[in-house]
């Protein structure tokens, strides 16, 4: 860790030296161990050394950018040539800017040291649950992997930030077949920072393997109806990723495309959705401890109650705008659950479907969305009837979010989101 | 530009393995202007060694971010030690796959690492085009300037099979235009600009694009006016981008032999017809219709030399994509697919300039051909999976009406399955669209170029 803070000094005393005040620096290294499993069998077992450099510099308000995988002295020296050489093409924009000296910190995240052996078991374990408990599942790939880092963060405000971390992740892509039928694909996986827990008990790995064994025979829907949709969290987190770029993001608010761009303090969703970005919260493994510019993160309420709260801004398209930043650069998104049981919010539907998967296009500025409802289920009349194949949903993101029938009590935790079920009405479904 | 520390040291290459060892380089250079506000002006450079071992149905891989001697002994070392401690535990015993050929192939790389430009060129060429738009089209509610030049640059000794040294550029404008409806709704259309080279190769003068953008500003203006698709099966004309993108994401990923192996609808479709007899697909090496290919690759990372992969014959499913290993599995020839991204990644297979065969119909015929329909034109993603069930987004197209154009249609997706979709094609046209813009993600990023001609084939299309 000493090495990698003092490289990060170096750097910025030779960003100094060329009369340059504002500057960040992020110097790091990192090994990967990681198992991948492909057609059902383990095929792959490699080992990663690398090493990364990142320097942001605002020469004069004149912002450059350059990384590399090199961090001898030679390459850091090169670094900021290169760095002030690409500033220098830049147009001044005093809005460029980096945090305050605050408080400095070393953290320590998850789990730092690997623990190879155990990973292979619990992975060769995980393959055997699967083969036995969930027999017309086939592994298309899986990938199992311990990540390991250390970096040291300063500015030249004196920001200094050491930050070691480790976690293991497992990525299961998967399908079920029955002769020459077979299901769609899907992907499931975790982040974990502990191998006390069999994988196969963690995030919606169990449920997951089992509606996909129900998906291999399926029916195309008849026609076209406006009904609801079952969002699961996987699902939901894809939703509400896309809607939240769109209409907080930097790009919409500084191209002032945003429609939600004087909505803060109003409503734009059910009063019952509660959005944070959280990134200390305790189910979040390795959570972001500081943003890029150098401030401390802290949790926030995008959507409270219903109200926009904050919009996603970096500190430049915040001071270009003159709104507020926000206060992490994560995407820890936490959904506050409902009351009641996902179950009992199904058997109040008339007609709709469970989307697994929601295969679409980008949605445009106007949040107008359509898209395949893969891995999925028809519901009518409170229960759920089959697998479905060949349907679309169609509707307007900034609708959707007013026309909630409820959240589940239930939430889904996979080390980077927290996410519950969710249910929409006046949703266009279109089958053949 | 990299030196050769690997070559020579094959003879430490562990005997009764297959071993390949690669340096690379890889090099990528962003601007973006939104609105005139330059947002991102980066530099990024990646380079390291690595090594993958092949024992016995199992591979090693190790990596490291240096390249001078003892990274490669070090990386040879740990990916023997992999593929050891695999070997041991799984116990596989799976034979070696056949030898490959040997030779060499080292591609000119000299005048190739002369063309790295000053970063205020690239500014430059993005402001004066950024001016263009600005002033002949004040009334736009914004516009995004994204240039992106990425090149990679790999040295590659394998035990059998050829070893080889090459450049592979790539420069790409992207011009992002916004409109608002009457109501205050934006609209958007991009286009990208570019192809195979260095910017500087590409790009001499930004007023050599003003045409582009008025096209692309006629039909924004035209969608800005445009109406809902309506849902359901349509009979409709599919662009070449997007029959190129059909040949990819629909029928490209499920003859890729790893992910037959993995379950794709292909496994049991070889020797079967899967299209209409109008339909022939083929992956394209280095060479396409006596030219160079988008993005063309002449010899692959595991050593393989490339030749096109014929996968649909006249409608008719012929062969698969493979590395070495599912050659050897499915008793095919391998033609060069397997390609890694970063020095940090090793091979998967992979497509490279993935193609629907043209046919002999005009596109005007096809147009006319239809009584109650679309044409769809651009797209700004697509998905597909081992079924073959796929997803295109739509962000430009037009109803068809009598066999004439109609009003431009808003933002929507189509879907359908690939083996039945292709057997309604009854028309194709002579005219071959490719795009070389786009990465493939599938584990690792890759850069892949797409084409074909126009077809008429029935779709599903969502829409209110």
């Amino acid at each position: 860790m000493e090495e990698l803070t003092s490289k990060a000094a170096l750097c910025l005393d030779l960003v100094k030296e060329k009369n340059i005040e504002k500057a960040f620096v992020s110097v790091s290294s990192r090994e990967v161990n990681e198992f991948n499993v492909d057609g059902g069998e383990f095929s792959l077992f490699r080992t990663l050394f690398d090493n990364a450099l990142s320097l942001t510099m605002y020469n004069a308000g004149r912002k450059g950018f350059v990384s590399l995988n090199r961090i001898d002295a030679a390459s850091i020296k090169a670094a900021v040539e290169s760095c002030a050489d690409v500033s220098e093409s830049s147009p001044p924009d005093p809005a460029w800017d980096i945090a305050p000296k605050g408080e400095n910190g070393d953290f320590v995240k998850g789990c730092p040291t690997p623990d190879i052996p155990a990973l292979f078991d619990r992975s060769k374990v995980f393959m055997a649950n699967i083969a036995e408990d969930y027999p017309a599942i086939i592994i298309e790939q899986m990938i199992i992997k311990h990540i390991k880092s250390k970096s040291a963060y300063q500015n030249t405000n004196g920001v200094i930030y050491n930050t070691v971390s480790g976690k293991n992740v497992v990525e299961v892509m998967f399908s079920a077949h029955e002769g020459e039928k077979s299901s769609s694909f899907y992907g499931s996986g975790v982040s974990i920072d502990s191998l006390d827990k069999p994988f196969i008990e963690l995030g919606t790995f169990r449920e997951d393997f089992e509606n996909i064994q129900k998906q291999v025979h399926t029916t195309p829907l008849e026609g076209k109806f406006t009904g609801t949709v079952v969002l699961p969290p996987q699902t939901l987190g894809g939703v509400l990723y896309v809607l939240l770029s769109n209409f907080c993001g930097d790009m919409s608010i500084l191209n002032g495309t945003s429609l939600w761009k004087d909505m803060i303090g109003k409503k734009v969703a059910d009063e019952k959705i509660t959005l944070s970005l959280s990134p200390l919260d305790g189910r979040v493994v390795c959570g972001e401890r500081f943003t890029s510019e150098g401030f401390r993160s802290e949790n926030y309420d995008i959507i409270k109650d219903g109200a926009l709260n904050s919009f996603m801004l970096s500190l430049y398209v915040a001071n270009k705008t003159g709104r507020t930043r926000a206060r992490n650069s994560s995407f820890n998104l936490i959904m506050a659950p409902g009351e009641k049981p996902i179950a009992e919010i199904i058997k109040g539907i008339d007609k709709g479907i469970i989307v697994g998967r929601l295969s679409g296009g980008d949605p445009g500025a106007n949040g107008e969305f359509a898209g395949v409802a893969k891995n999925s289920f028809y519901v009518e009349n409170g229960e759920i009837k089959h697998a479905i194949s060949e349907t679309m949903i169609s509707g307007n993101l900034l609708e959707l979010v007013k026309n909630l029938r409820g959240i589940s009590k239930e939430v889904s935790c996979d080390g980077d989101s927290v996410l519950p079920y969710a249910v929409f009405d006046n949703v266009t479904i279109s089958g053949k | 530009m990299l030196n050769d520390l690997i070559t020579k040291r094959k003879s430490e290459f562990h005997p009764g393995t297959h071993t390949e060892l690669r340096a690379q380089i890889s090099k990528n250079r962003a601007i973006t202007l939104v609105s005139g506000n330059l947002t991102a002006n980066t530099r990024n450079e990646v380079s390291g060694v690595s090594a993958r071992v092949y024992k016995n149905g199992v591979y090693g891989f190790s990596s490291a971010a240096s390249y001078d001697d003892d990274a490669v002994k070090s990386v040879l070392d740990a990916a023997k030690n992999n593929a050891d401690f695999m070997d041991t535990h799984l116990k596989k015993q799976k034979p070696m796959f056949p030898p490959q050929e040997s030779g060499s192939r080292f591609a000119d790389t000299e005048s190739l690492n002369k063309r790295e430009l000053p970063p205020r060129t690239y500014i430059d060429f993005a402001k004066q085009l950024d001016g263009y738009i600005s002033n002949t089209y004040p009334s736009l509610a914004s516009r995004v300037i994204a240039i992106r030049e990425d090149s990679m640059e790999k040295f590659l000794a394998v035990s059998d099979g050829y070893d080889t040294h090459f450049i592979s550029p790539r420069s790409y404008v992207y011009v992002f235009l916004t409109a608002e409806t009457k109501d205050g709704m934006p609209v958007e259309l991009f286009a990208p600009i570019g192809g195979y080279g260095s910017f500087g190769e590409n790009f001499t003068d930004p007023a050599l694009l003003y045409p582009k953008v008025d096209e692309l500003h006629a039909k924004l203006m035209q969608k800005r006016e445009g109406v809902f698709a309506k849902a359901g099966l349509k009979t409709v004309v599919l662009g070449g981008d997007l029959s190129g993108m059909l040949a990819h994401e629909a029928v490209g990923h499920t003859v890729e032999a790893d992910l037959v192996l993995g379950g794709s609808v292909a496994g049991h479709n070889l020797g079967k017809k899967v299209a209409s007899d109008l339909i022939s697909l083929v992956d394209f090496a280095h060479t396409a219709f006596d030219k160079p290919a988008p993005l063309p690759v002449y010899v692959d990372d595991e050593g393989v030399p490339a030749t096109d992969a014929l996968l649909i014959d006249k409608g008719n499913l012929v062969g698969y994509m493979n590395n070495r290993e599912t050659a050897h599995h499915f008793g095919m020839k391998p033609n060069g697919n397997a390609r890694a991204f970063l020095f940090s990644d090793e091979p998967l297979i992979r497509m490279r300039n993935t193609a629907v065969l043209p046919g002999s119909n005009k596109l005007d015929d096809l147009i006319a051909s239809v009584d109650d329909g679309y044409y769809l034109i651009s797209s700004n993603n697509g998905q597909a999976d081992t079924t073959g069930e796929f997803m295109f987004g739509i962000t430009m197209g037009y109803e068809i009406k009598g066999g004439k154009l109609g009003h431009a249609i808003l933002d929507t997706t189509i879907t359908g399955v690939a083996f039945e979709m292709l057997k309604t094609v009854d028309m194709v046209s002579d005219s071959m669209n490719w795009s070389s813009s786009g990465y493939c993600g599938k584990k690792q990023q890759m850069p892949v170029s797409v084409g074909g001609p126009e077809l008429r084939c029935k779709v599903t299309i969502g829409g209110r």
